[in-house]
């Protein structure tokens, strides 16, 4: 790109001439010009020469006013020098002393839904469903590699926070289940192997179920009450309120936008749960094994450690993985497909919930069936 | 004249079942045009079909000379780019301050330094009349400042073209009359061309060079606002002279 601006020093000040347009493409490298220039200490006064310029938009007009406030704040002198006609109209844009504001009662427009219209969305709803679902998935992967090849990115903060409202929110209740369940299961097992004379074992059987099985399980369930719900009912509020045909007409992907920080968030955090909720499970199942027996619990996570290979847990988290996917893409497919009146977005978080709960136990039951080891 | 900023040719457009047909019209440089017709004959549909969101069953749209659904998405992204949207509901993000709102497409689709960008929101600010509103959830808002604000977010771009779906339904004729004036004001600065879906006679005189008028799923009238007033068509007759009829 050409210089977008020359600059001529003179004794105590300084002359920018601009050259082109001031514009979007262009704004960001003058306003990085300006600055220095103009918070350059005897520098009395700052001539910025249009004569060479073309089109100002507003972001041009934007820098302008910036230069001007930093020259009225640190005593500088500016002159806009051989303004044309438009450039003068464009400038004049620059807000003018606070205007006053009237205040009114809102009023809001409710369109009916006529009972046609939701039989007639029904039946369009559930034939166009899968094929929704394939394009959701297919359009976020395609915005996952413009993210991961740079050519777009997320939006700031986005993933970090969303991982924060998800983890934080599950954490808790994660926490309290796996210990009740690992209470629940050391109290069964050491009653009934004890009967065997084999109360050891217990420490194979809570060690082996929370790690591939109820861990996994168990943050999964919880993870599409709360944050399955909620990507449903945020998407849902959004679509309601136009607010994804805004994103789309602003030529913002919803995909890259909404759903792949949800995405990518829950990758993280579901299977953080799980380990969190693993570990936790097997505390507590160890710990009323080793007082109902009697034994020290450094025992069983001895025995545990010896029993439990680490292709033990790439299993559990493989499976956390696949219900933290299950559960988002269900959350976001559902939400997405909201449509009309508040009331849907209720339908979708409904469903969002039911739909991620059966995809993680029909996926558990092939997994075990058919899966890897 | 220089290529018109809208084009349409025997438009059909409708969600499977056509909800308008027949429409042809073109928006030049620097218009203001008005649709109109009574509620429910598809003037949303319509929008919908020119902003790129739902494509025609039939006929060509030529948004800013590009045959928006010809193109893949990343070009019709381009060409949207270009344009704005203002929404019959105003779809403000709800979890954002209006200056989040409205910085939006800055922030996503330009490398503009965060001072920049806060200048440019509350120049908009100013330009539809919200000084110092920066830091306000919309929720907090009235109606008409919330469909000034989707006005301010719809512009912040410098578009060449504005798409607003009832600017001013359900407001008093105060606060209309200010949504008309900071639209002309936006047209005055930004040499846009309008394209205003709406019901009100008075901002339809106030502001609109020319409309298009809709009923009996087509379009049934198109002139400017004089030579509509003047019509003796039946249909336009009684939308323009409503207490005669
Ligand atoms: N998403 C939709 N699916 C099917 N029909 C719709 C949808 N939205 C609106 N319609 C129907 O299209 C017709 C035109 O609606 P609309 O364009 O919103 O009218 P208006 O002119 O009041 O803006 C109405 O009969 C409406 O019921
Ligand atoms: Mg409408």
């Amino acid at each position: 790109m050409p210089e977008p601006l020359t600059v001529e020093r003179e004794p105590r000040s300084v002359r920018v001439h601009l050259h082109g347009d001031l514009a979007l493409a262009t704004a960001r490298d003058v306003y990085a010009r300006l600055q220095p220039i103009a918070r350059r200490r005897g520098v009395r006064k700052v001539v910025v020469d249009f004569a060479r310029a073309g089109r100002i938009d507003s972001s041009g007009v934007a820098v302008i006013g910036l230069v001007r406030s930093w020259c009225a704040r640190h005593d500088k002198q500016l002159e806009l020098a051989s303004l044309d006609d438009r450039q003068r109209a464009a400038l004049e844009m620059l807000p003018p002393p606070a205007a006053v504001v009237r205040r009114t009662l809102e009023e809001q427009v409710v369109e009916p839904v006529t009972a046609l219209e939701v039989v007639g969305e029904r039946v369009a709803g559930v034939a166009s469903a899968a094929a929704a679902l394939v394009a959701l998935v297919a359009a976020t992967l395609r915005q996952g590699v413009l993210v991961a090849t740079r050519r777009r990115r997320l939006p700031a903060g986005s993933v970090g926070s969303q991982i924060v409202a998800m983890g934080f929110d599950g954490m808790f209740i994660v926490t309290l289940l796996a210990f009740l369940l690992g209470v629940t299961m050391g109290f069964q097992g050491v009653t009934q192997l004890q009967r065997l004379g084999a109360g050891v074992f217990v420490a194979d059987m809570i060690g082996l179920s929370m790690v591939r099985e109820l861990g996994p399980l168990i943050v999964a369930i919880i993870l599409a009450g709360r944050t399955g719900a909620a990507i449903a009912a945020e998407l849902g509020t959004m679509r309601v309120r136009s607010e994804i045909d805004a994103l789309a007409t602003m030529g913002i992907d919803p995909h890259r936008f909404l759903i792949l920080p949800r995405l990518l968030a829950i990758t993280v955090v579901g299977p953080g749960l799980t380990l969190i909720a693993t570990f936790v499970g097997v505390f507590g199942g160890t710990l009323v094994a080793s007082i109902a027996l009697d034994m020290p619990m450094a025992a069983f996570w001895e025995r545990i450690h010896e029993r439990l290979a680490a292709g033990d847990f790439a299993h559990g988290l493989a499976k956390s993985l696949v219900f933290a996917w299950i559960i988002a893409i269900a959350g976001s497919h559902l939400g997405m497909r909201a449509e009309g009146d508040p009331t849907s977005v209720g339908q979708a978080t409904t469903r969002a919930v039911v739909t991620s709960i059966f995809g993680i136990i029909l996926f558990d039951a092939a997994f075990a069936v058919w899966g890897p080891g | 004249m220089t290529a018109p900023l809208l084009a349409c040719r025997d438009l059909v457009c409708g969600y499977g079942r056509p909800v308008l047909e027949g429409v042809t019209f073109d928006v030049g440089p620097g218009e203001i045009v008005a649709l109109l017709g009574g509620s429910g004959c598809g003037k949303s549909t319509l929008l919908r079909t020119i902003t790129g969101l739902l494509p025609p069953l039939a006929g060509e749209v030529r948004v800013l000379g590009a045959p928006i659904y010809d193109l893949d998405a990343e070009a019709r992204g381009q060409v949207l780019r270009r344009t704005g949207t203002a929404f019959q509901q105003d779809a403000l993000f709800g979890s954002m301050t209006v200056a989040d709102n409205i910085a939006l497409p800055l922030r996503e689709l330009t490398d503009l330094p965060e001072p920049v960008i806060r200048e440019m929101v509350r120049m908009k600010l100013a330009l539809v009349g919200l000084t110092g509103f920066e830091r306000r959830a919309p929720a907090s808002l009235s109606g008409g400042q919330r469909k000034r604000a989707a006005l301010a977010r719809a512009t912040i771009l410098d578009p060449d073209l504005v798409f607003c779906d009832e600017p001013s339904a359900g407001l008093d004729p105060v606060v209309a009359a200010s949504i008309d004036a900071a639209l002309l004001q936006l047209r005055a600065v930004l040499g846009m061309g309008l394209v205003i879906v709406t019901h009100e006679l008075e901002s339809i005189r106030a502001i609109a060079d020319r409309a298009v008028m809709f009923g009996r799923g087509t379009l049934c009238a198109a002139g400017t606002i004089d030579e509509l007033i003047a019509s003796r068509d039946r249909d336009v007759y009684t939308f323009f002279h409503p207490r005669s009829a």
